[in-house]
């Protein structure tokens, strides 16, 4: 094989001085030549090497294992463990991307795929605490829903009504805590009025971050 | 016919460098090594924490909790002064779904507009959101309680992303993972993971934009006049309880301490709130006519919000922190019966 060759597939691969009669002699030689088409692959190989755009071996784009694990899994969200179904050879075929794709629509729509993750259940615990299977609502509709019917007075609460109204109390009284919680965190954030010397403070800090961007 | 691949015909020099830079890393011994990669990590934050203070950037993004998922909009840039030759900076987040939820900053003053509230503003450097306000400063006041490693890279936002996983030391903490992007040094995705390598919570970046000028919306906040600051000086001032918190992990400090009315539930509590300087957790203790309850907790993506009484007495622990954590923490409320008297 000449050196010549080899020579031209290493331009092509840099896009560098090649006329459009030499590149489509090289691609026709690496489509009949096992030989030449290896070379070109290692070549890319190189190139993406040194750019730092290899797929990582740590496979850590959780997206698609929980899509993946969501593919298997039944609709009822009932947050039981979820089963690693990853597939098992998560390679992916380097293609050559013309155009790089940023809509918005694909965002979403994996976004979207993120959403549902099962509740921790803590089995390593000891028994004597009760996992709540529901979940808190951050954002509670409007007004919470009265469990009891105003009209209508049962004599005696059925065992289940009472395992349903503890569990509405036991939800408002969470989310009572959780947002207060976050109140108090916001609050705490105050810093005490003294306006000139934050004013300085911050203006010190910001020059000392300038000087780090240049470093990096 | 086109090939995208080498945008520089300098590939030769990259070669020789990068293999000259292969070499030197190989000479070095496997310590030096993580020594590199926690180094990498924490020079990644000092340019996560510039980033955020002094570009302008229009960003969305998604939290993902249990099954829900919230989006933002945030929003970041520097402008002029208007008053002197200072630079302000500006900033807006805002929740897009449900009720009106928005955090408006001019440098140090903070306006939350909340349904819960008339709209108020406070002095303070950060917003308090979901995306921790240490990112914003500087990270090294973890070092006592956290490692930062360096993983690797991989693809977030069809950008290139650095990974570093801030890994807590000890079993009291959960871990956070951090997708910083290679380009602008800005977040793309941040979850959070039990130490078992559970997913409690994420936060995914869905679009981000980096401009030379201030958007429309900040230049239309810096017009705006911001709610009233007001005074909570005097409520921030340390109360003392007739009780105290024995055990907290190590590094969590308390930030303050008072009685107050919980909003919704018109509940009077007493109250204490600690931070690490990453996570807060908030102990709540007061009085109850049930005279026993066994412990119930829930997670809210990864904030755990836990409750028991014991004899009379209801003590709760929300923050985000693993179970085992907040059910030591709420067992370790002593009472301090002098105070009362004292009162």
């Amino acid at each position: 094989m000449s050196e010549s060759k080899f020579e031209t597939i290493s331009s092509l691969v840099d896009n560098y001085r090649v006329t459009d009669h030499e590149s489509e002699q090289a691609i026709d030689d690496m489509l009949k030549d096992e030989h030449l088409s290896t070379t070109w692959r290692h070549y890319q190989l190189i190139g993406d090497v040194i750019r730092d755009e290899i797929s990582p071996g740590l496979q850590l784009d959780l997206s698609t294992k929980i899509a993946d694990a969501l593919q298997g899994e039944p609709t009822i969200l009932a947050p039981n463990r979820v089963v690693d179904k990853v597939s098992p050879n998560t390679f992916k075929a380097k293609i050559i991307q013309l155009v790089k794709p940023f809509g918005q629509l694909a965002i979403a729509a994996s976004a979207a795929g993120l959403m549902i993750v099962g509740v921790q259940q803590n089995t390593a615990d000891n028994n004597e605490i009760i996992t709540p299977n529901q979940i808190v609502q951050t954002k509670p509709l409007a007004g919470f829903a009265n469990p009891v019917s105003f009209n209508y007075q049962q004599p005696v609460k059925t065992q289940k009504q009472a395992v349903h109204d503890q569990r509405i109390e036991q939800q408002r009284r969470f989310q009572a805590l959780l947002s207060d919680h976050q109140q108090q965190v916001k609050l705490s954030a105050a810093k005490i009025n003294e306006n000139s010397n934050t004013k300085l403070e911050s203006d010190n800090s910001l020059g000392n971050q300038s000087d780090k961007k240049i470093i990096n | 016919m086109k090939f995208l691949l080498f945008k520089s015909p300098l590939i030769h020099c990259f070669l020789i460098f990068s293999f000259s830079v292969f070499t030197s890393f190989s000479a070095l011994s496997a310590t030096a090594e993580s020594d590199n990669d926690s180094n990498i990590a924490k020079l990644s934050f000092e340019r996560l924490s510039s980033a955020l203070r002094e570009l302008n950037f229009s960003t969305s993004f998604v939290v993902v909790k249990n099954n829900q998922a919230e989006p933002y909009h945030w929003l970041h840039g520097i402008a002029k002064s208007t008053t002197s030759n200072n630079q302000v900076e500006l900033e807006i987040l805002a929740l897009l779904n449900g009720p009106r939820r928005d955090i408006l900053r001019i440098d140090n003053t903070v306006s939350y507009i909340e349904p819960e509230y008339a709209p108020y503003s406070i002095t303070s450097s950060h917003i308090s959101g979901p995306i921790p306000a240490v990112f914003g400063q500087d990270i090294s006041v973890l070092e006592n309680n956290y490692h930062f490693v360096s993983v690797g890279r991989s693809r977030v936002l069809g950008r290139i992303a650095q990974l570093i996983r801030i890994v807590p030391k000890g079993t009291h903490r959960f871990g956070y993972w951090v997708w910083l992007d290679q380009q602008s040094g800005l977040l793309l995705k941040l979850a959070i993971i039990t130490r078992k390598g559970q997913l409690l919570e994420q936060t995914q970046f869905t679009h981000l934009e980096i401009t030379d000028d201030l958007s429309e919306h900040l230049k239309q906040l810096q017009l705006t006049d911001l709610p009233k600051v007001i005074d909570i000086t005097a409520k921030q001032e340390e109360t003392e309880l007739a009780w105290q918190v024995s055990w907290l992990p190590d590094g969590f400090k308390q930030i303050k301490s008072n009685r107050h009315r919980i909003n919704t539930s018109k509940q009077a509590v007493e109250f204490m709130l600690f931070n690490d300087g990453l996570v807060d957790v908030s102990v709540y203790v007061n009085p109850s006519k049930d005279k026993q309850r066994v412990i119930e907790f829930a997670y809210d993506g990864a904030t755990l919000v836990l409750n028991q009484i014991i004899n009379n007495v209801e003590v709760s622990v929300v923050g985000k922190i693993p179970a085992a954590t907040a059910k030591k923490i709420a067992n370790s409320v002593r009472f301090i019966r002098d105070v009362e008297h004292l009162n």
